[in-house]
């Protein structure tokens, strides 16, 4: 696996609709750039070499990343595959719908739903939004939400950009809870 | 070494969270840090990786509506202060500690209701930069840039090295965006820091420049 660069993003939101939120509310994101391991090859019709040599070094290189931008117990998360302009969707899909990739997230944060993903092709510089749900219940709806992120210059054409997402909270100022009496 | 390294963690907590909670006080909406570790870079890698981080706040524009002649002292005084430490600590906590950190760099953006003076006053003055400087165990003047402009605007954040400017090799740049800031009444502030140079540096410096006058263009302009 060739990375060029791995990027973290963590923010804390203080204040939401002109009241404080506390403690401030804590998203993280952790970013792997890697060289797309189909990248120059044609139409690669069996993908299994390259998510068996790719996908879970990626899992375990983000996972603690992500676990520890985020600094406190993760409670919802989400993962990314953008793909560079040269290749196809379907290998950045490869790297992260594999249990492969996010089996280590989700035994590091005691998780058990289906990771919830963003998967497209585009230039660098992108911006894109990664979709979050509670890690044990993804049906509960304080914790739907996402996280927006910018690369400037990724991925290139022949990268794939891999992320993790994970919130320590639901959203700031959740209170639909109260409003959910449909069935 | 950095001085914090020698706090105990809970006392070093609690420090932390007062310092938030003033910037809360002071009108900080959000805290974002960026960091981005560079492993390899065209087509080779780098001997050993470089990080460079950014810490943002997005604060309340204190003077947003103000008259042009309003003093600006009293305002940067109270919540310039507060957000280099603010900042600061975040950037150390992202690198390892002050020590790590070979070059630095700050950049304002105020929201369109606002003057760019409002945004230079809270990176421009001794409040912001001195404390800066001193937290980050640097000695040069800091690299800079300051704007207006709508939410989810790129930030190019410029570095150089913190004790020698002029050192070539560490002129870099770090680039974030805040999907939803500024908002018109609101300042971004940033500080910036990398424990680096640029990958593969390799344009000399200024030991090794020969000298450049205009006259190369006469060889140049035929």
């Amino acid at each position: 696996m060739n990375i060029r660069k791995i990027v973290t993003l963590s923010e804390e939101i203080l204040t939401e609709g002109g009241r404080p939120v506390t403690p401030g509310a804590r998203v993280a994101i952790a970013v792997a750039v890697v060289e797309n391991p189909w990248a120059g090859q044609g139409f690669v019709e069996d993908l299994t070499a390259g998510i068996d040599a790719t996908a879970s070094d990626l899992g375990a290189l983000l996972t603690p990343k992500v676990i520890e931008a985020l600094g406190a117990p993760v409670e919802a998360y989400g993962k990314a595959a953008i793909v560079g302009i040269e290749g196809e969707i379907e290998h950045g899909s490869a790297l992260i719908h594999t249990l492969k990739f996010g089996d280590h997230y989700r035994k590091a944060a005691s998780a058990t739903t289906l990771l919830p993903a963003v998967e497209k092709r585009a230039p660098a510089g992108t911006v894109f939004d990664i979709p979050m749900k509670h890690i044990t219940d993804a049906t509960i709806r304080s914790h739907h939400q996402s996280v927006e992120v910018r690369i400037a210059d990724a991925p290139h054409a022949g990268e794939i950009l891999i992320a993790l997402a994970a919130s320590a909270q639901g959203r700031p100022q959740e209170r639909l809870a109260p409003l959910s009496t449909e069935q | 070494m950095s001085e914090t390294a020698f706090i105990p963690i809970a006392e070093a907590t609690d420090r932390a969270s007062a310092v938030d909670e003033l910037a809360r006080e002071l009108g900080v909406r959000r805290i974002t840090v960026l960091t981005e570790e560079i492993l390899r870079d065209g087509s080779g890698a780098l001997a050993s990786s470089v990080t460079k981080a950014a810490a943002a706040a997005v604060i309340r524009n204190p003077w947003s509506g103000s008259a042009v002649s309003t003093d600006l002292a009293p305002e940067t005084e109270r919540i310039a202060p507060v957000l280099a430490k603010l900042l600061t600590d975040r950037l150390t906590a992202a690198l390892g500690g002050a020590g790590e950190i070979e070059a630095f760099g700050k950049s304002a953006v105020v929201g369109l209701n606002g003057e760019v003076e409002h945004a230079a006053a809270l990176i421009h003055t001794p409040f912001f930069g001195n404390l800066v400087r001193e937290f980050l165990e640097g000695t040069s003047i800091l690299s800079f840039s300051d704007d207006r402009a709508e939410p989810g605007t790129s930030i190019a954040v410029p570095m150089w090295h913190k004790e020698a400017a002029s050192t070539r090799s560490h002129y870099q740049t770090l680039t974030l965006t805040l999907s939803d800031a500024p908002h018109p009444n609101e300042i971004v502030i940033v500080a910036a820091a990398s424990t680096g140079s640029r990958p593969h540096p390799r344009i000399g410096d200024r030991t090794t420049d020969r000298p450049v006058t205009a006259e190369i263009l006469e060889g140049i302009l035929q």
